[in-house]
């Protein structure tokens, strides 16, 4: 089903996540950071709400993801460019879209790894009480989704400039007005000074609305939508944009 | 250099243009695909019923909804109101059912109603439930359903307690926005249910005369202030103009009122039924007689409908059984007779008429059973638990609580005390009833001795009938409780009665619309280590507390043998008791501590091990898997330099090679 090209280049840019330290770094933080933020003491806390639930650990996820993602997609084309193997890599038999595609496939399978280093906590709820796993699936796949969407946006940036930091920045802050499209005092700002229609279009565009709605257990056309286009879209842009810069 | 600054303006512009076709594909698909989904709860929390979406279907003009949620007050508030914010959405979600389902003729808008804004005097007008929370701020969580005449219908708050019932209360507002006349109710009973009411002043007056004051029962007053309540005569011939009919205790009704309860039925009126092996509130019979209903003319009845209660049987449940006396004389003790339902007798049922019912006081309830009938459909809608039976009683029987205790043994199966019928029923009285007719009047039509009346053989359109086998529940003495305001609701009798009346008088949809149920979610684990710690507290409790009472029985007893030449050494015995009884209960209450802390340590300590298995279990994995592999790695590579430099030194080619590995 996957083009020969791009499955070699996904294993190889897969393997590569575990080859440096840095995986492993990323892949321990998101866990600990997770595990830390799900149990932390407090009122929202997982134990004291005592419901067999994940809604204690998704509720984080978006705000963890807002660092982890940034952190993984800015190597996928800043590293390449600034190293300079961009080139050897364009020179080969390997078109832009299978490079682009390969190198998100490998690091959305890689935050995979990292949602799924997380089952202790289903474990956890089917032990202490009666949880609605068809929910806490939909919690996974909205997560899923939701990383794809913000690493495409990430591969976006990391194709736009050289430089990992500024790519990490940008990320961080288009990933962040992503989430928060669809909050009420960025609704409310945004009202102030534009019509209703695009304040509502700007709404449209809310990761966390999509993501809120399929991981309270309904998984809409509209949210499959949103994601697939979102992700298409943004990896569309990186491709063009590496058009443009290899001829730089 | 110039062409260089218009590839740069050509890819901004592809870019810009990229975001904004994004942006648009995104806006239209969702609001296309936005009915096509899928609900993956295990409740189907978030799927209209057939029953609303039957409702919606009859939409012909447009409805307005406005849900009022104050959400910036919400976020600023405190971490309890903030949970406010997940039932908000699931409203939403829900109110977008039901706007997707409506063929355009609902319509919602989301209000946020900040302080001092014509919002928040819109709410106020339309009555919604306000909650201060500083000076200024105020919280609403509301919803007003304006149809296009104007009338208005509200729910002035959505309480999370009652998610279940959510979408029985949304439809049935849209419903009564529809249909916003008030209904008419009818009651016939063999009791004096309904009497005519004096004035409060002329009822002190004969109170203080010594005269008993017949007054109507509590639950025909509440009615009354929803709906339109009539008497309906034992005696009457024919009963129209009744949205629904409450039948109480029914007994002694002639066949002429039986035939018009039937036709009444076979016309598509809605019965609610009290019957009852033993309705304690009859105060009208001789002494030590037992008053029963059904008798056997509206058994009759019955029978067609398919639903049977059952003489001198009555259901009972030891774990529900309620404490009380039969007389003052008497201890206080656990009565079978008293069936005290809680939400185990509900939950299963997922009825509107009990969800949500956590306290229903039943007073020799019968037993309920049902057989098949062609067009109806019987569901349950209270029990008593699984572990509750029947046991058959006889009147020399019932005043003994130790006899009936005697009779009953733990079942296996719920015994029905509640029933709800719906379908189209057949008449009892297929060939009609004869019908005396006035002598002049047979003179008249000599050829006519007797006539027949036009007969309806079977309901005209579906219909329903919810039947209870007690009479007493709704009663004053067991439904309401006197205190120095007046009379108050003692437990959810009346919720019961008013809420199957309201279930009847909607439609036969809204009767479908079921409770989503409550999945409990709660840690079962911690809760019965918590109930654990809890019962052996108060067996602790309950040592220490007999060891005191010992210690003053043995203390009354050295009193007692005081006397001139022992009072001293009884003293000294006394001080000593005092002393071994104070150092009994110093160690029974470190037992006490103890037990307590056990508990909290346990529970403490499974969220201990919880914390640490999702905090730190995975990552040290990966730690241990990272290290495994980078070494695994560098050997292999360690090895291949070691293959590559041999071969360097024979085809010379060392430095090529080195490249390669690092």
């Amino acid at each position: 089903m996957m083009d020969r090209t791009v499955k070699h280049l996904f294993m190889k840019e897969f393997s590569s996540y575990f080859k440096t330290p840095l995986g492993y770094v990323f892949l321990v933080i998101f866990l600990f950071g997770i595990g830390y933020l799900t149990f932390e003491p407090g009122r929202g806390s997982f134990f004291y709400m005592r419901e067999a639930s994940m809604s204690s650990f998704f509720r984080y996820i978006p705000w963890m993801f807002l660092f982890l993602i940034p952190a993984v997609s800015m190597r996928l084309w800043s590293d390449e460019r600034k190293a300079g193997t961009i080139e050897l890599l364009l020179t080969m038999p390997v078109t832009i879209r299978q490079a682009v595609i390969a190198k998100f496939l490998a690091s959305w399978a890689f935050i995979g790894i990292a949602l799924a280093g997380t089952f202790p906590m289903i474990f956890t709820i089917v032990y202490l009480g009666n949880p609605d796993l068809g929910v806490v699936f939909l919690g996974y796949l909205a997560s899923f989704f939701m990383a794809g969407a913000l690493l495409a946006v990430g591969g976006f940036f990391s194709a736009l400039t050289k430089n990992q930091v500024v790519s990490f920045i940008l990320t961080v802050c288009v990933s962040f007005m992503l989430i928060m499209a669809g909050s009420p005092p960025i609704l409310d700002f945004i009202s102030t000074f534009l019509p209703k229609f695009f304040v509502d279009l700007f709404e449209s565009l809310s990761v966390l609305n999509h993501f809120d709605s399929i991981e309270r257990g309904v998984l809409s056309l509209s949210n499959i939508w949103f994601f697939t286009v979102m992700i298409t879209c943004w990896l569309y842009g990186s491709m063009i944009l590496l058009n443009e810069n290899k001829a730089n | 250099m110039e062409v260089q600054v218009d590839k740069n303006k050509e890819n901004y512009l592809k870019i810009i243009l990229g975001l904004l076709s994004m942006t648009f594909m995104i806006y239209v698909g969702s609001t296309i695909f936005k009915k096509v989904r899928v609900d993956f709860t295990q409740e189907n929390l978030y799927t209209l019923s057939k029953g609303t979406k039957s409702i919606l279907s009859k939409l012909d003009s447009p409805i307005k909804l406005k849900l009022y949620y104050s959400k910036t007050a919400a976020n600023k508030g405190t971490e309890g109101l903030r949970a406010f914010n997940n039932h908000f959405l699931y409203v939403q979600e829900l109110l977008r059912q039901y706007v997707g389902n409506s063929r355009n003729n609902l319509s919602l808008t989301i209000i946020d109603p900040r302080p001092d804004t014509p919002e928040e005097e819109d709410a106020l007008v339309y009555g919604l439930k306000k909650f201060n929370l500083t000076e200024t701020e105020r919280y609403f969580f509301g919803l007003v359903a304006e149809n296009e005449s104007g009338t208005e219908k509200i729910i002035e708050f959505f309480d999370p307690n009652q998610k279940d019932k959510l979408e029985y209360q949304l439809t049935k507002l849209i419903y009564t926005v529809l249909n916003p006349q008030k209904k008419n109710i009818g009651i016939i009973s063999s009791l004096e249910v309904m009497t005519e009411d004096l004035s409060p002043y002329m009822a002190q007056i004969m109170r203080m005369q010594g005269k008993n004051v017949d007054e109507s029962w509590m639950i025909s007053k509440m009615l009354g202030e929803f709906y339109n309540v009539k008497s309906i005569d034992k005696e009457a011939d024919a009963i129209s103009g009744v949205d629904t009919l409450v039948i109480i205790h029914p007994k002694g009704f002639p066949e002429k009122t039986l035939f018009a309860i039937d036709q009444y039925l076979m016309k598509g009126g809605k019965l609610l039924v009290f019957v009852d092996p033993l309705a304690v509130s009859d105060r009208s019979g001789n002494t030590g007689a037992i008053s029963s209903s059904p008798d056997i003319g509206f058994k009759k009845l019955m029978d067609k409908w398919g639903v049977e209660a059952k003489g001198n049987t009555f259901a009972g449940d030891k774990y529900l059984s309620g404490i009380g006396r039969f007389n003052p004389n008497m201890p206080a003790g656990r009565l079978l007779a008293l069936l005290e339902c809680n939400e185990q007798c509900t939950d299963t049922y997922k009825d509107n008429i009990t969800s949500g019912i956590n306290k229903t006081t039943f007073v020799y309830p019968g037993v309920l059973t049902t057989k098949e009938i062609d067009g109806v459909k019987h569901s349950p809608i209270i029990s008593t638990t699984d572990k509750g039976n029947s046991y058959i009683a006889q009147n020399y029987e019932l005043n003994n609580p130790s006899a009936l205790w005697n009779k009953f043994s733990e079942g296996s199966e719920p015994v029905v005390i509640g029933y709800r019928s719906v379908g189209k029923f057949k008449s009892a009285f297929p060939d009609g009833i004869k019908k005396d007719v006035d002598k002049d009047k047979k003179d008249q039509k000599s050829k006519k001795d007797d006539e027949k009346k036009a007969v309806l053989k079977e309901s005209s359109k579906e219909s329903a009938i919810v039947v209870f086998s007690d009479v007493d529940f709704i009663s004053d003495q067991f439904a309401f409780k006197e205190t120095f305001l007046g009379a108050a609701v003692a437990n959810d009798n009346s919720t019961v009665f008013l809420n199957s009346v309201e279930a009847l008088t909607g439609d036969i949809d809204l009767m479908s619309v079921r409770s989503k149920g409550r999945i409990n979610r709660s840690f079962d684990v911690i809760n019965k280590i918590e109930l654990e710690a809890e019962k052996r507290t108060a067996d602790k409790v309950k040592e220490i507390n007999g060891s005191i009472v010992r210690f003053q029985n043995e203390l009354n007893q050295l009193g007692r043998k005081a006397n001139d030449g022992n009072i001293a050494v009884l003293q000294n015995e006394g001080v000593r008791k005092k002393k071994e009884l104070a150092k009994k209960i110093a160690i029974l209450k470190k037992e006490l501590r103890m037990v307590k802390r056990e508990g909290r340590e346990k529970i403490e300590g499974i969220g201990k091990f919880f914390q640490y298995l999702n905090t730190l279990f995975v990552p040290l994995i990966i730690v241990g898997f990272g290290i495994f592999y980078s070494r695994k790695r560098s050997r292999l590579m360690q090895g291949r330099r070691i293959v590559k430099t041999e071969d360097s030194n024979t085809e010379k080619h060392s430095n090529r090679m080195t490249e390669v590995n690092i």
